[in-house]
C-alpha cells in the first residue's frame, strides 16, 4: 500500500491522537508513538514528523501502513 | 569481523584504513593508532565461546567498513547531542558511545527522543564503563580514533550512510515481563526518584521498593512504550533519604510495573535468539546487569557477540536489554 500524500487528512488525525491506536511490534514505531503522545508540539508539526517517519520506513512498515487511514 | 582480537591485529586493521568500532580496557585502547575508529572502555564481552572478562591486551572489534559509507566521526558534548542523529546521512544511522556517569549520559538519557531526526536516523550504541572492581576509582572513557582523543564526558559518534537498498533495523531482546500488579507513574524524567504514584496513590518509591523486598535490583521497572517493554534498572535505594537511583530515567506519561523475576538468563536469551530474525545483523551489545545477575561469564547465549555495557542505546537509553542492529 502506498503511503498517503502529505496533505492527506490521516496525518492530522494521527497527530491528534489516533497514532496511539496503531498496532505494531516495530521498536522505532513504538518509540515514535509514545514520543508523539508525550510531545507538546503543535499538531501540524507532529503530522509532518509522522509523515516523514512513515515515508522513511515505508518498506519495513507494510502492516502499519495498512492501518493508517483507518485509525 | 565481530570478535576479540589482539591489540596488534586491531592496530593493523586501523592502519589498513578499516572502519572499526572498538571496545576494551583503557590501557589497551590508549595504544591504538589514529584512524577510522571509535571506541569505549569496558572489559566485559559476550563472545561465541560465552561471556568473558578481558584482562589482557585484547580488544573487541567490529569491522563496519563494508556496512556503508563512513560519513564522519566526531565527539559531542552535553549541549551538542542534537547532532547525534541529526548529523547522520539521510539513509543512515549514528553509532554512539557515551561514558557512564557524566552529564552527557544523563542528558542523552533524558532527551534522546526529542532530538531532531531521532526516529528517521536512529542512534544505536552503548554506554562505556569500567571493571566493577574499579568503580569509583576509574572513570569510563570514549575514544575518537580520528583525532586519537579520549573523553570522560562527551559522546563519540560515527555517522554511517547506507546503500539505497538497505535500511537499518534496531531490535531488542528484553527478557523481562512486567508483573500483572501495581502500576507506577512518575511526574518527571529522572534517574533519581522520590515520590511516584502507585495505582494512583502518591508514595515514596523507596518505601514501596523496600516493602516489596526489591532493593536487590534484579527486577527492573518495565515501562510500556506503546507495547515495547523498556526497562529502567535499580542502581541503589536510599530508604532513609527516600530516594531510588536508577540506571536509566523513568518518564512521565508512561506506565511502569516491576518485572517478574528472571531465573535462567542464558536459556532465556538462547530461546529469544532462536525466535528472532538475526539476518543482516552487524552489531550488538548487552547489559552488565544481565551479565552479573545471569552469571553469564563462561556461558553462551547464542546470537551476536558484542560488548557487555553500562547501558545500551537503541533510539534511546535502555537497561538490561540486548540491542541488535541489522541491515534489511
Amino acid at each position: 500500500m502506498p503511503i498517503p500524500t502529505p496533505d492527506h487528512p490521516c496525518w492530522h488525525k494521527l497527530a491528534s491522537g489516533a497514532l496511539a491506536k496503531l498496532r505494531t511490534e516495530h521498536l522505532g514505531t513504538q518509540f515514535l508513538i509514545k514520543n508523539m503522545e508525550r510531545s507538546k508540539d503543535p499538531v501540524p508539526v507532529k503530522a509532518q514528523a509522522i509523515h516523514a517517519y512513515f515515508a522513511k520506513w515505508e518498506r519495513l512498515l507494510g502492516a502499519e501502513l495498512k492501518q493508517l487511514t483507518a485509525l | 569481523m565481530n570478535q576479540l582480537i589482539s591489540l596488534q591485529a586491531a592496530a593493523d586493521l586501523i592502519l589498513a584504513g578499516r572502519f572499526l568500532a572498538v571496545a576494551g580496557p583503557e590501557a589497551v585502547l590508549d595504544q591504538l593508532p589514529a584512524g577510522r575508529w571509535i571506541g569505549g572502555t569496558i572489559p566485559y564481552f559476550m563472545t561465541e565461546a560465552g561471556g568473558t572478562v578481558v584482562q589482557d591486551e585484547r580488544v573487541f572489534v567490529t569491522d563496519l567498513t563494508d556496512v556503508g559509507t563512513l560519513a564522519g566521526i566526531g565527539s559531542f558534548g552535553p549541549d551538542e547531542l542534537a547532532q547525534v542523529s541529526g548529523g547522520a546521512p539521510d539513509n543512515g544511522f549514528a553509532l554512539v558511545i557515551i561514558p557512564a556517569g557524566g552529564e552527557t549520559h544523563r542528558r542523552f538519557a533524558a532527551e534522546a527522543a526529542a532530538f531532531p531526526d531521532a526516529f528517521v536516523k536512529p542512534a544505536v550504541g552503548w554506554i562505556s564503563g569500567v571493571h566493577l572492581s574499579d568503580l569509583g576509582r576509574v572513570t569510563p572513557k570514549v575514544y575518537d580514533g580520528s583525532s586519537r582523543t579520549k573523553h570522560e564526558d562527551r559522546a563519540v559518534v560515527a555517522h554511517i550512510g547506507l546503500p539505497a537498498d538497505k535500511l537499518v533495523q534496531v531490535d531488542i531482546v528484553n527478557l523481562f515481563q512486567p508483573e500483572d500488579g501495581d502500576v507506577l507513574r512518575f511526574t518527571e524524567a529522572s534517574f533519581e526518584v522520590g515520590e511516584c504514584e502507585v495505582n494512583g496513590q502518591k508514595r515514596r518509591l523507596s518505601d514501596y521498593v523496600v516493602e516489596r523486598g526489591l532493593e536487590h535490583g534484579r527486577q527492573p521497572l518495565v515501562g510500556d512504550f506503546a507495547g515495547a517493554r523498556i526497562n529502567a534498572s535499580l542502581q541503589s535505594v536510599n530508604a532513609q533519604g527516600g530516594t531510588v537511583t536508577l540506571y536509566a530515567p523513568v518518564f512521565p506519561g508512561v506506565e511502569y510495573r516491576f518485572a517478574q523475576p528472571q531465573s535462567d538468563y542464558a536459556a532465556s536469551f538462547q530461546a529469544e535468539t532462536a525466535r528472532q530474525d538475526q539476518s543482516g545483523a552487524i552489531w550488538s551489545c548487552n547489559c552488565i546487569l544481565n551479565f552479573l545477575f545471569g552469571e553469564l561469564e563462561g556461558k553462551r547465549i547464542g546470537g551476536m557477540s558484542g560488548p557487555i555495557t553500562f547501558g545500551e542505546i537503541g533510539y534511546q537509553l535502555l537497561n538490561q536489554t540486548q540491542v541488535i542492529v541489522r541491515l534489511v
